[in-house]
């Protein structure tokens, strides 16, 4: 696909503004195609379908297949994986010698489980994913691009250089950021890809000791992209402090991604790269609009996840976007699994994220919940701390604050920010540990 | 030339930006591919690189000579944190080259009680670094020399050998104790015996480093 003119508002005109309609009908198509190559190559499909007793041929619309087709999940995945010996997890639908890479999920959730590839044979139809949102940001030719990330999801930089822009490249790695403040001041890049909360306070820190000025490094940014966990308040007060746009950006089940346009209420994802569903939570009672996403894969046919369950907890849209675009929003709000019930009281990550980051030695915001269960007696944090602080000091002023954040009296492990740094995945610390 | 990126390579002074063209990444995913090819990783078999992104000027033409050599790959980052994932990797997978192994790899592995010898169990070509080599070594393994010489990778071709680097793109030499290299042919930044970090002596195009 050629690039479109610098003046174009969007990247894909024609499908990011496609009608609602339009839309179904082209994922109805997409989708029954996939069906029967998910069934017939994929061993993980083929038995939970089978297990079912449902087959493709049962299905011959969008309504059959939400109102028929089984739900996979990572456990499945792990399983089918562990039982058969198949290190793809049943999920792949190439023969072996035809995969190009096999590179693996973050492993937020647990291990990380591998992602079997075909490059050049198995990927979108159309450029999307990054694509047509930097576009969308005032990212053009030409221009330079930070990009501030790892390498386990293989070399993500291509689809930068495919955009005609150049990327200037980063570890994703608080050490990292005088240098990205430097080069950041030398080629004023227009794109930044990606940020988190631990960065920004980086940049602070190297700012103050430098005597950068933060707006000056980030003046020429028309975007600047946070993914992995949501920012802490006092990142995202920082940030725009200094004058960023900043755009949030959040994985779709494992199946395809989704981005913050210009308007910032709600992340885009591409329908004509999966097909979504929200189900209520299972055991919320009324969640209110409060659902599980369920993605389902439609352009990738080498390892296509089929009515997966992704565990995060999202509120949804279907209304068009007051940018233009006709594809669903989603608001991301946290992970099932990272949820814990403390003396009656439900519990996120983010909920005692303020408190913590709000003591000078944990200004990182870079903890842990102890979760041995969903319901647990005492509300357990293992917290970073920087510096030569007194520690009985920061355990009491971390305590305090969470009680009064949550109304619980936690129970606080100090350890150094370097030892939850090293804990990875790289773009982000487990915000949840089992022991 | 046409701009690729700005990559890193590391010098006596710390990390240091490197502007690359597409021309010269071109040459050297070929150089790339007979490396891979002399380490006999080629159709069918399986290579695993441990890198950092700020490293992917050095690793990205190994990894298309890897896809055009018609091997397979697989990616982590070079740090202690991943050290799970490189051991999910080797677990699940047959590869037949593992590149780049850091002493923050190994710290990991450490950490989580996984010997090496079960690791890197099986596999014909284990590319360690600085630190790690010898670490390897004394555990009982066969590695082979990888290091960054600044912008040049330099493998070694069997155990116990120098580290090469392309001798028909770069020319290393010893400055005191300093590896510094030259590039041969045109690039977007001009190497001309420009100090990298590495410390050891220079044979031919190959080092020894010095930890």
């Amino acid at each position: 696909m050629n690039l479109p003119p610098v003046d174009s508002v969007f990247y894909d005109t024609e499908y990011e503004t496609m009608p609602r309609d339009e839309i179904t009908q082209l994922q109805e198509e997409l989708l029954l195609e996939m069906i029967p190559h998910a069934y017939e190559h994929s061993a993980l499909v083929h038995e939970t379908w089978e297990n079912a007793g449902v087959h493709p041929r049962d299905i011959r619309s969008i309504d059959d297949f939400v109102e028929r087709a089984p739900f996979i999940d990572k456990n499945a995945l792990r399983r089918f994986r562990d039982e058969r010996g198949d290190p793809y997890g049943g999920t792949n639908t190439v023969p072996p010698d035809e995969l190009t890479a096999i590179m693996s999920t973050s492993g937020t959730t647990g291990d990380p489980t591998l992602v079997p590839e075909k490059w050049g044979g198995g990927g979108p139809r159309r450029p999307a994913i990054i694509t047509r949102d930097f576009w969308g940001m005032g990212v053009r030719p030409g221009d330079h691009v930070a990009l501030v990330l790892f390498t386990f999801r293989g070399p993500t930089y291509g689809l930068f250089q495919g955009l005609g822009t150049i990327p200037i490249l980063f570890d994703f790695d608080p050490d990292e950021m005088q240098r990205f403040c430097e080069l950041s001041l030398r080629y004023r890049p227009t794109g930044l890809y990606n940020f988190g909360s631990v960065l920004i306070n980086a940049v602070r820190e190297v700012c103050d000791a430098r005597g950068y000025d933060p707006r000056d490094v980030f003046s020429s940014y028309k975007g600047v992209v946070f993914a992995g966990e949501p920012l802490s308040p006092r990142a995202r007060r920082l940030a725009e402090e200094w004058g960023v746009e900043l755009y949030e950006h959040c994985g779709v089940g494992d199946v395809t991604a989704s981005f913050e346009c210009g308007e910032h209420d709600g992340l885009h994802i591409w329908e004509d790269t999966a097909f979504v569903e929200e189900i209520e939570l299972a055991d919320a009672g009324d969640g209110g609009d409060r659902k599980e996403l369920v993605a389902t894969a439609l352009v990738n046919r080498t390892a296509p996840l089929i009515r997966y369950r992704s565990d995060d907890i999202v509120r949804v849209s279907r209304d068009i976007c007051a940018c233009g675009r006709t594809h669903m929003r989603m608001w991301p709000i946290g992970r099932k699994g990272d949820e814990v019930v403390v003396q009656g009281k439900t519990i996120l990550p983010i909920d005692v994220w303020t408190a913590v980051e709000s003591v000078d030695a944990c200004a990182m915001g870079l903890f842990q919940v102890i979760r041995t269960g969903r319901e647990v007696d005492r509300l357990r944090l293992r917290v970073g701390y920087a510096g030569k602080a007194n520690e009985a000091s920061v355990r009491d002023d971390v305590g305090a604050a969470v009680l009064v954040e949550t109304g619980v009296e936690p129970e606080i492990e100090l350890v150094p920010n370097a030892a939850l740094l090293k804990l990875g995945p790289p773009h982000k610390i487990p915000r949840v540990a089992k022991s | 030339m046409t701009p690729w990126g700005v990559g890193s390579y590391e010098g006596p002074g710390g990390r240091e930006p490197w502007e690359i063209s597409h021309e010269e990444i071109q040459r050297d995913m070929g150089t790339a591919s007979k490396t891979l090819a002399e380490l006999g990783v080629g159709p069918g078999q399986r290579v695993l690189f441990c890198s950092m992104l700020s490293e992917a000027g050095q690793f990205w033409p190994l990894i298309v000579g890897a896809m055009l050599s018609g091997a397979q790959l697989s990616c982590a980052d070079a740090t202690e944190g991943e050290a799970v994932r490189v051991a999910m990797f080797t677990r699940l997978i047959e590869y037949r080259a593992v590149l780049g192994v850091t002493p923050a790899i190994l710290d990991g592995l450490d950490a989580l009680g996984h010997p090496y010898a079960d690791v890197f169990a099986g596999i014909e070509v284990i590319g360690a670094r600085p630190g790690a080599y010898e670490r390897l070594r004394a555990a009982g393994l066969s590695p082979r020399r990888f290091v960054l010489c600044g912008p040049a990778v330099a493998i070694a071709d069997a155990p116990d050998a120098p580290a090469l680097v392309s001798a028909s793109e770069w020319e290393i030499a010893g400055d005191g104790d300093r590896v510094v290299v030259t590039g041969r042919r045109e690039r977007a930044t001009t190497f001309e015996r420009t100090h990298t970090a590495v410390r050891g002596d220079v044979v031919g195009n190959g080092v020894v480093w010095r930890t």
